[in-house]
């Protein structure tokens, strides 16, 4: 091999894999934030609906840090290169998304839209050939949030709230209908829709016990 | 809390998005795998061409070389065409998202094309050599050249050229062929070793490559030692190394192939003597 082309080779690797630790860095601590908050959302299985404000109070500023890490990753990702590394930080951002659509859900009982999510994480348009949530991303998000309702469902009713299996069933089903208009092959996103039968099936046994012992509010059923 | 307050209509409206860049994703993810797997198609034709060629029977190696390239670099600008193509489904940040779709095309391509720059020049075709390869008539690259795909691709080449000088060992001037090409083997494995670490498959092809060294070590090898049985000048062992593996059909064997080794071997009686 010719030295000059060989000393390119190398200046390009050694590039590469410097841009690589750099993105480690932080793909590890926006790893960290993602556990805590991840972790935070899990007291919801135990925390009262009049308690439930001040937990979600507690996760916003944890959302709002990873506004950093989205920034950081943005800073350093070459023009056009988004796709190349985007894999490094795919866990940490679905864990983010998660908890973004799960928190508002928890607060509203809305569908936090993908463009909503972008913003709450601090994604610019203006980054969109270095950083971007994916639609894979937020769809895997969403389903990591039915698969936590699905429990919520079951612990709500433990802690004396029989309206939330309700809502909650009518929520999932109306995701459950959008899921199954997209053309997924197959993948994991693939096999985790498919698993999303179970959570359905387990949100509305739930559902059939409160009813049946007409423990939920008639008005809140009725709609 | 109101039950479902999302309107269903917008989550329909929102998810028939999703779907429809799904849709698009993959749709454009197939036809680069299947046009990946036209130009691994064309590309390995183009390696089987130039085989071919230098299993000719010719007096001037040289010419030989300068016309398998030649001819290999035409049936290139056809493999080429096919890069021009996907041009625009790789536009911007989309190379990257597909670029695992393309690469064993774009690995074959650079392996038949390194083939014919090594015919050419005896040497390895640089990094900038490929990438100039695949732009358009004003310069511009169809696409960013991954150094990954880059080294994979030459790496191949070592394969390829052990197959050459194995089957040109038995030609006239074939054993100083094997030995430049061994040389240059060696030399290649030698560079790629510091690279291993960063690119990932690279060790898989170097243990191929040893291998391929292995063989044409071994060939040269055994050349030496039967050729030392003989007091013969280089000339004279090459008759009979070409007589003796004669008959002996190789890898790439053409109809007409067969008839110009049958007329060799009609003349086996001359070398009876030895």
């Amino acid at each position: 091999m010719d030295p000059q082309d060989l000393q390119f080779i190398n200046t390009l690797l050694d590039g590469d894999a410097e841009l690589r630790d750099k993105i480690k860095e932080h793909v590890v601590d926006f790893d960290r934030k993602t556990r805590t908050m991840v972790g935070t959302l899990n007291k919801i299985h135990s925390t009262p609906s009049s308690q439930v404000p001040v937990l979600l109070d507690s996760l916003r500023p944890m959302l709002l840090g990873c506004q950093n890490t989205t920034a950081a990753l943005a800073g350093i990702i070459p023009p056009e290169q988004f796709w190349r590394w985007k894999d490094m930080w795919n866990n940490s951002l679905r864990a983010a998304i998660f908890s973004a659509v799960f928190v508002e859900f928890l607060a509203t009982g809305h569908l936090l839209s993908l463009a909503a999510t972008s913003e709450q994480l601090g994604v610019r348009e203006e980054w969109k050939d270095r950083f971007i949530i994916s639609v894979e991303d937020y769809l895997h998000g969403l389903i990591t949030m039915v698969n936590e309702l699905s429990r919520l469902a079951v612990n709500s009713v433990t802690l004396g709230d029989f309206e939330a299996p309700i809502r909650i069933s009518l929520f999932v089903k109306e995701l459950f209908a959008g899921f199954s208009m997209l053309n997924l092959k197959n993948d994991l996103l693939r096999r985790r829709f498919d698993s999303l039968k179970y959570d359905i099936k387990k949100i509305e046994e739930v559902v059939y016990d409160v009813s049946l012992r007409q423990l939920a509010n008639p008005t809140v059923t009725a709609s | 809390m109101s039950p479902s307050a999302t309107t269903p209509a917008s989550s329909a409206a929102a998810f028939l998005a999703f779907r429809d860049d799904l849709d698009e994703h993959n749709d454009r993810r197939e036809r680069l795998i299947k046009c990946s797997r036209d130009i691994t198609i064309a590309s390995k034709r183009v390696v089987f061409l130039l085989h071919r060629i230098m299993t000719e029977a010719a007096s001037d190696g040289r010419e030989l070389s300068s016309r398998a390239a030649a001819e290999g670099h035409k049936k290139l600008r056809d493999v080429q065409a096919l890069f021009a193509n996907i041009r625009e489904e790789v536009r911007g940040d989309r190379f990257w998202r597909y670029q695992h779709n393309i690469s064993p095309g774009l690995q074959e391509y650079i392996e038949a094309l390194s083939f014919a720059h090594y015919l050419e020049h005896g040497t390895l075709i640089t990094y900038d050599e490929v990438h100039a390869s695949l732009t358009d008539e004003s310069g511009s690259p169809y696409f960013p050249l991954p150094v990954s795909d880059y080294l994979l691709g030459v790496s191949d080449l070592t394969g390829e050229l052990m197959r050459f000088a194995i089957s040109s060992i038995s030609k006239r001037g074939g054993r100083t062929k094997a030995s430049e090409v061994s040389n240059f083997v060696r030399g290649c494995k030698a560079d790629f070793e510091g690279f291993t670490p960063h690119i990932r498959d690279l060790s898989k092809k170097q243990a191929v490559t040893s291998q391929s060294l292995r063989k044409i070590e071994e060939a040269a090898y055994a050349i030496v030692v039967r050729s030392s049985e003989y007091d013969l000048t280089p000339e004279q062992l090459d008759d009979i190394v070409g007589q003796a593996v004669s008959g002996h059909g190789d890898a790439f064997d053409e109809p007409h192939g067969s008839g110009r080794r049958r007329g060799r071997g009609e003349n086996s009686d001359e070398f009876d003597e030895y």
